[in-house]
C-alpha cells in the first residue's frame, strides 16, 4: 500500500511534481505554496480558463447574448468555489452516501418544482433561486454529487466487488440520478452522469464479465428505445428531437435546413480555420450567425476557427496535459475513495470534450453539452472549477489519514 | 513552409502526450517500491491484488481519455489541414453574395447617325429586400402609385436580381410619386426613387421590322446562355431584357452591356456588413446599320398610302405589303419596309395583353411579320429575266428566236391550252421583247422546251445560281427560304396522291417559266437577284449592320465587311439582251409607266410581276435598279392582293427611288393597259 502522504512527504512530493530532488526539511517553508497546490493540474485547468475567456470575449464582439462581464463573474464565482473545495475536506463525503443520495436527487427535482423551474428552450433544466433572481442548472453541480455518491459506494469494497448484489446495487443506485435527469428531460447531462458513473463503478473493481454484461443491456435497452421511437404505433421514448439529431448525424444531409444545418456550420467553421486560424474576431462563420450558439454549445467550432488547428491542438493538449496530471495523481493517492473521485472527475472531462468537440466536428451526435472551462454559462464554470477544487482537495489532503 | 510547421507542431504534441503517459508509469513504479518500504496504513485492509486492480484499470482510464483526445486529433488534421481549402470555399459562398446592377444596352443608329433606338431615363421607385416585412408601409406605397398591395409585395420579393439587391417596384412613375417620398422619407423607409433607364425608339414605329423589339429573357435564350459553348460571353439571369426580333435580337451579343457586379459580404440573416470589390455595369456598343432614316421614312408612308389607297379603292383584302431598296455594289439595305407595322414601343417594360393581342391577329395581318425577309409569294413574271438566261444557256432558244402570242398557247395540244395574260395577243415576240411586254407564251415556250430537252431542269439550276431557293443570309431573323419546285420536290410532296399527279407534267413547266404555282421566293430574294442583273453577275450579300461602335469612345470596333454571295457567270451579250427588256419595261411597256420614271434623271430597268391566287385579288410585284449606266440601289416591292404590279408596288418603288435621289414623282398617270 503506497504510503504516499505521512509525516515526511515533501521528498516525495517534490519528485512527483517532476523537478529536482530537494533536501527536505529546509525548503520546507520556501516551498509551500508549491505544495499547497497541485500545479501539474492546476496550471493547464487555469490555463483553459484564460483561454476560454480570450474565446469568450471574441465572441461577444459579435454575439450579444455572449455577455463577457457574466462570464468573468462565473469564473471568479468558480475560482472562489474551487479554493472553498480545496480546504473542504472531501474525506467527509464518504461517509455521507445517504445524504448525498438525497442532495442529488433534490437537485435533478428542482427544476420541477412550482416557482422554481423555468421553461426555456424546450428544456425544464433551470432554475431561478427566488429573491435574488439568480438563475443555474442545477444538473450541473449534480454531476459532482453524483461523482462522490458513486465514489462514496464504490469505495467501501477497496478495489474489489466480491458480491454480485453489491455490484447491481451500485448500479441501480446510479440509474436514480440518471432516470431523474433523463425525465427532465436531459439526455446530454443524463448520458455524463451515465458513463461517469460507470467510469467509477469499473474502477471499484467488479467482474469484468458483470461488466460486459451491463454493457450489453444498455446497448439493448438503447437500441430497444430507438427503434420503438421510430416504429409508429409503439411508445416514443426518444422525444422527436432526440431521434432527429440521431438520425442527422447518421446523415447530415436529411435535413441541411434544420438540425443538420448547425452541424454543416460547426463543420465549415472548423474546417474553414486552417492551419492559424481567421484570428480574434474574424469568424466569418461562428460570428456572424451562421453558426448558431457558437458562444455555448458550438464554441469549439468558434474557437478552431479563429485560432485554426494550432489554437484547436492547443486546447486538447491542456486538456490532456490537465486530464492525465489527475489520473496520475489517481494512481499515487492510496485511498480507494480519492481514487474513484478522481477517476469521475477525469471520466467527466473527457466525456464532456469528446461530446462537444466531437460534435462540432461531425463524429458525436448534437447535444447541448458544455466545453469544461470555455463555454459560456456560469453553471458550468462554477461546476468545473468546483472539480478542480475536488482534485486540489484531494491533493491537499493526501497527509492525513482517513 | 506551412506543412512543416505543422508537422513539428503535432510531433510536439504527440512527444507531450507520450512523455505524459510514460511519466505516469514511472512514477507508478517509484511508488511501487516505495511500497515496500512503508507499513500498511490503517486505512489498508485491501491486499495487493486490489491494489494492482486499480492500478490498472486506472491505466485504463488513461487510455480512455487518450484514445478520446487522439480521436479528436486526428479529426481535425483531417478537417483543418486536409480539407480546409473545400471549408473555406463553403465558408466563403456561405458569406458573400453578389448584387447585380443593369448595365444600359447600346443605341441603333441610322447610316447617318440618327438615333433609331436609345435609352430613356425612368423614374424607377426601387425597395430594399427589408421593406417586405412593413405591411403598412407597403400598402402606402401601393396606394400612392397606384397599384395593387399584392403586385406591390410580389415585386418586393423578387430575389432575380440577388437576394441583397433593391428591388424594383414601379418605372416610369409620376413626378407626383418622386417629391411624394421625398419629402416623406420617415414614411418610407428603405424606399427611394432612382433614374434607370428604359428601351426608347424615338422615331416610333420607323424600321420596326428592322430594328425588332426587347423583351424579358425566355427560358431557352436563359438555357442557351448557360451552355458552356456559348460564345457570346453574356451570362443572363431570369428577368434581364434582352433583343427579341430584327437587330436587337440579331445583335443581342453587341448590344447587351455588360451587368455590374457587386460582391456584399452577409451575415446569416442577410444583413449586409461590408462591402467587397465591386465592377461597374459596361454599357453595350452602339450599332451603327446600313438604313437611311429618310429612305426608310418615304418607303414606309409610300407602302402605307399606296396599300391604304388600293383598300380603298375597292381591293378591300388589301393591307399588307413590303418594300427593300439595297446598294448593289455591296449589299447594303438602305431602307426595308414591311406593312402593316408595329411599334416597338409597346413591348418596353412588358407588353399588356390587347396589344399583343392586336399584334398577333389574322385580322390585323401579322404586324410582326417581316415580309422582306419572312414573306414567301410566287415571283409572277418577276422571274422572266432568269428564265430568259436559263433559255440561252441551256439552248432552248436564242437572241433571235422568234416567238408568236395569239394570246392563247397550245404547245401542248388543244386540251392543254393557256391564255397569255393579254388575250388578245403580242404577235410577233423575242426574248428581249418577251421581257419587256411580260409575254407568257414566250415562256410558255421555253418551258416547254426545257420539258423535252435532255436537261429537263435547266430553269430550276438556273433560278438557283441566282440565288432563288436558298436563304440569302441577310443579318434578320426568321429568313424564309422559298421554294424552287422540281420533279423530285413535287414527288415527295404529293406523296398521298395518284402517280400521275406526282409526276412533273410540261405545265409545270410552264407555271415555273411564267414565275406562278409552286415557286416561292421572298422579295428579298428577288431584290438580290435584280442586284446581281444590274452588276453583270455580282450578288452581294444583303446586310443592315454598318459598323458597330467601341463602347467607351468614340472609335469603331468592326466595320462590316461587304462578302459576295453568288457571282453568277452569264454570256455578256445575254446580259445586254435581259437590261435592255429590262429597259423597255419602264419607258415602253405602257405609256403611264413611263411617265413616272422619264421625270427622273437616271435610267431605270425593272420588271413588274403579278402573281395569281385563286379567288383572290392579284399580289403586284416590282422589282427595279438605277443607273443602268452605272448600278448602284434596287428597290424591289410587293404589295399583296392590291392588284397587277405596275398599279400597286410600282408607285412604291417609284418613291424610294424618289427619296435617294431627291428626285419626287411628279407625274399622276395611272396606267390602264394592265400591264403585268
Amino acid at each position: 500500500m503506497a504510503e504516499l502522504t505521512g509525516s515526511q512527504p515533501a521528498g516525495s512530493l517534490t519528485s512527483l511534481l517532476g523537478r529536482e530532488s530537494v533536501p527536505t526539511t529546509q525548503k520546507r517553508h520556501r516551498g509551500g505554496w508549491r505544495q499547497a497546490f497541485y500545479w501539474q493540474q492546476l496550471l493547464p485547468a487555469l490555463l483553459l480558463i484564460a483561454y476560454g475567456a480570450v474565446v469568450i470575449w471574441s465572441a461577444s464582439l459579435n454575439i450579444s447574448s455572449a455577455n463577457f462581464p457574466r462570464h468573468m463573474m462565473g469564473i471568479v464565482i468558480g475560482l472562489a468555489a474551487a479554493l472553498f473545495m480545496r480546504s473542504y475536506d472531501y474525506r467527509a463525503l464518504a461517509n455521507m452516501s445517504t445524504a448525498l443520495l438525497v442532495l442529488d436527487a433534490v437537485l435533478m427535482v428542482m427544476p420541477r418544482i412550482p416557482g422554481l423551474g423555468l421553461s426555456a428552450m424546450g428544456m425544464t433544466g433551470v432554475v431561478r433561486i427566488p429573491i435574488i433572481g439568480f438563475t443555474f442548472q442545477p444538473s450541473e453541480p449534480a454531476k459532482i454529487v453524483t461523482i462522490f455518491l458513486m465514489a462514496s459506494l464504490g469505495a467501501q469494497f477497496n478495489g474489489k466487488i466480491e458480491n454480485l448484489k453489491d455490484y447491481v446495487r451500485l448500479c441501480a443506485i446510479l440509474t436514480v440520478p440518471f432516470l431523474l435527469i433523463l425525465v427532465q428531460p436531459d439526455l446530454g447531462t443524463g448520458l455524463i452522469i451515465l458513463v461517469t458513473g460507470a467510469a467509477i463503478i469499473i474502477v471499484a473493481g467488479p467482474r469484468p464479465s458483470w461488466v460486459l454484461v451491463t454493457i450489453g443491456l444498455i446497448v439493448g435497452l438503447a437500441a430497444l428505445a430507438i427503434v420503438t421511437s421510430m416504429t409508429p404505433g409503439l411508445p416514443h421514448v426518444l422525444k422527436e428531437y432526440q431521434l432527429n439529431r440521431l438520425i442527422v448525424f447518421v446523415d447530415p444531409s436529411v435535413d441541411p435546413g434544420g438540425s443538420g444545418y448547425n452541424l454543416q456550420q460547426a463543420k465549415i467553421a472548423v474546417g474553414s480555420g486552417g492551419l492559424l486560424g481567421k484570428g480574434i474576431g474574424n469568424a466569418s462563420q461562428s460570428g456572424t450567425g451562421f453558426l448558431p450558439e457558437a458562444h455555448t454549445d458550438f464554441v469549439f467550432a468558434l474557437l478552431a476557427e479563429e485560432f485554426g488547428f494550432v489554437g484547436a491542438a492547443g486546447l486538447l493538449a491542456l486538456f490532456a496535459w490537465t486530464i492525465f496530471a489527475t489520473i496520475s495523481l489517481a494512481q499515487r493517492i492510496e485511498q480507494p475513495f480519492a481514487k474513484l473521485v478522481l477517476t469521475g472527475v477525469v471520466t467527466m472531462w473527457s466525456f464532456q470534450i469528446l461530446q462537444e468537440v466531437g460534435m462540432c466536428m461531425g463524429i458525436m451526435p448534437i447535444t447541448g453539452i458544455p466545453l469544461p472551462f470555455i463555454s459560456f454559462g456560469l453553471t458550468s464554470m462554477v461546476t468545473h472549477c468546483l472539480a478542480i477544487g475536488v482534485v486540489q482537495s484531494v491533493w491537499l489532503h493526501r497527509s492525513k489519514p482517513a | 513552409m506551412g506543412r512543416v510547421f505543422v508537422i513539428i507542431i503535432c510531433a510536439l504534441a504527440a512527444l507531450v502526450l507520450l512523455y505524459l503517459v510514460v511519466r505516469n508509469v514511472s512514477h507508478e513504479g517509484r511508488y511501487s517500491m516505495d511500497i515496500g518500504g512503508a507499513a500498511p496504513t490503517a486505512a489498508g485492509g485491501s491486499d495487493n491484488s486490489a491494489e494492482t486492480g486499480f492500478k490498472s484499470r486506472l491505466h485504463g482510464l488513461g487510455i480512455f481519455s487518450g484514445t478520446i483526445l487522439g480521436v479528436l486529433l486526428a479529426r481535425l488534421w483531417s478537417m483543418q489541414l486536409m480539407s480546409s481549402d473545400n471549408y473555406y470555399q463553403q465558408a466563403e459562398s456561405n458569406r458573400t453574395r453578389t448584387v447585380t446592377t443593369d448595365a444600359p444596352r447600346g443605341r441603333i443608329l441610322d447610316r447617318n447617325g440618327v438615333e433609331l433606338v436609345t435609352n430613356r431615363p425612368s423614374l424607377t421607385v426601387v425597395a430594399d429586400p427589408s421593406v417586405v416585412d412593413d405591411e403598412v408601409e407597403m400598402q402606402l406605397l401601393a396606394n400612392l402609385i397606384g397599384m395593387p398591395y399584392l403586385a406591390v409585395r410580389r415585386k418586393i420579393q423578387d430575389q432575380s436580381a440577388g437576394a441583397q439587391s433593391k428591388r424594383t417596384v414601379a418605372v416610369d412613375v409620376s413626378r407626383r410619386v418622386v417629391a411624394y417620398v421625398e419629402e416623406h422619407t420617415h414614411l418610407f423607409p428603405g424606399v427611394e426613387v432612382v433614374e434607370r433607364t428604359e428601351r426608347y425608339y424615338p422615331c416610333g414605329s420607323l424600321a420596326a421590322h428592322v430594328l425588332g423589339y426587347t423583351g424579358t429573357i425566355t427560358q431557352e435564350q436563359l438555357d442557351w446562355s448557360r451552355d458552356p459553348n456559348n460564345e457570346s460571353g453574356i451570362t443572363y439571369e431570369e428577368g434581364d431584357i434582352v433583343g427579341q426580333s430584327g437587330v436587337e435580337w440579331q445583335y443581342e451579343s453587341v448590344l447587351q452591356g455588360i451587368r455590374g457586379e457587386q460582391i456584399v459580404y452577409v451575415d446569416a440573416y442577410g444583413t449586409v456588413l461590408d462591402h467587397s470589390s465591386s465592377v461597374a455595369p459596361q454599357s453595350g456598343s452602339d450599332v451603327v446599320l446600313t438604313i437611311d432614316a429618310n429612305v426608310q421614312q418615304a418607303a414606309e408612308e409610300s407602302l402605307e398610302r399606296r396599300i391604304k389607297l388600293l383598300h380603298d379603292g375597292g381591293y378591300t383584302a388589301c393591307i399588307a405589303g413590303c418594300a427593300v431598296a439595297i446598294d448593289v455594289t455591296n449589299g447594303e439595305v438602305i431602307a426595308l419596309a414591311s406593312a402593316p407595322t408595329y411599334n416597338p414601343n409597346v413591348f418596353v417594360g412588358g407588353i399588356n395583353d390587347d396589344d399583343w393581342n392586336a399584334l398577333s391577329s389574322e385580322d390585323g395581318g401579322y404586324p410582326l411579320i417581316n415580309r422582306v425577309v419572312s414573306g414567301q409569294y410566287p415571283s409572277a413574271s418577276t422571274i422572266k429575266p432568269l428564265g430568259t438566261f436559263a433559255a440561252l444557256d441551256y439552248g432552248i432558244a436564242s437572241e433571235q428566236t422568234g416567238f408568236y402570242c395569239t394570246g392563247f398557247w397550245t404547245g401542248f395540244g388543244e386540251d392543254y391550252g393557256q391564255y397569255c395574260w393579254d388575250h388578245s395577243g403580242h404577235g410577233a415576240m423575242t426574248l428581249q421583247t418577251g421581257i419587256t411586254y411580260s409575254c407568257d407564251v414566250v415562256y410558255y415556250e421555253v418551258g416547254k422546251g426545257f420539258f423535252y430537252s435532255d436537261q429537263p431542269e435547266g430553269l430550276q439550276e438556273t433560278y438557283r445560281r441566282w440565288g432563288l431557293g436558298a436563304e440569302t443570309g441577310i443579318d434578320l431573323p426568321s429568313e424564309e427560304a422559298g421554294r424552287v419546285p422540281d420533279a423530285e420536290w413535287k414527288w415527295n410532296y404529293w406523296d398521298t396522291a395518284a402517280d400521275d399527279v406526282r409526276a412533273w407534267q410540261g405545265g409545270d413547266s410552264t407555271n415555273l417559266a411564267i414565275g406562278q404555282g409552286d415557286l416561292l421566293v421572298t422579295p428579298l430574294q428577288m431584290a438580290c437577284a435584280y442586284g446581281g442583273i444590274a452588276t453583270r453577275g455580282t450578288i452581294w450579300r444583303p446586310h443592315v449592320l454598318k459598323s458597330v461602335r467601341s463602347a467607351t469612345g468614340t472609335g469603331t470596333v468592326i466595320e462590316h465587311s461587304p462578302e459576295i454571295s453568288h457571282s453568277v457567270q452569264e454570256d455578256s451579250s445575254y446580259f445586254d439582251l435581259v437590261i435592255r427588256g429590262l429597259e423597255g419595261v419602264i419607258y415602253e411597256e405602257s405609256p403611264a409607266q413611263a411617265e413616272h420614271f422619264v421625270n427622273m434623271a437616271e435610267t431605270v430597268a425593272g420588271k413588274t410581276g403579278t402573281a395569281e391566287r385563286p379567288d383572290q385579288e392579284p399580289t403586284g410585284w416590282f422589282v427595279a435598279f438605277l443607273p443602268v449606266e452605272s448600278p448602284k440601289y434596287v428597290v424591289a416591292s410587293l404589295i399583296e392582293q392590291g392588284g397587277f404590279g405596275s398599279q400597286s408596288s410600282m408607285y412604291v418603288v417609284r418613291d424610294i427611288m424618289g427619296a435617294i435621289y431627291n428626285e419626287p414623282d411628279t407625274s399622276d398617270a395611272v396606267d390602264t393597259t394592265g400591264a403585268r
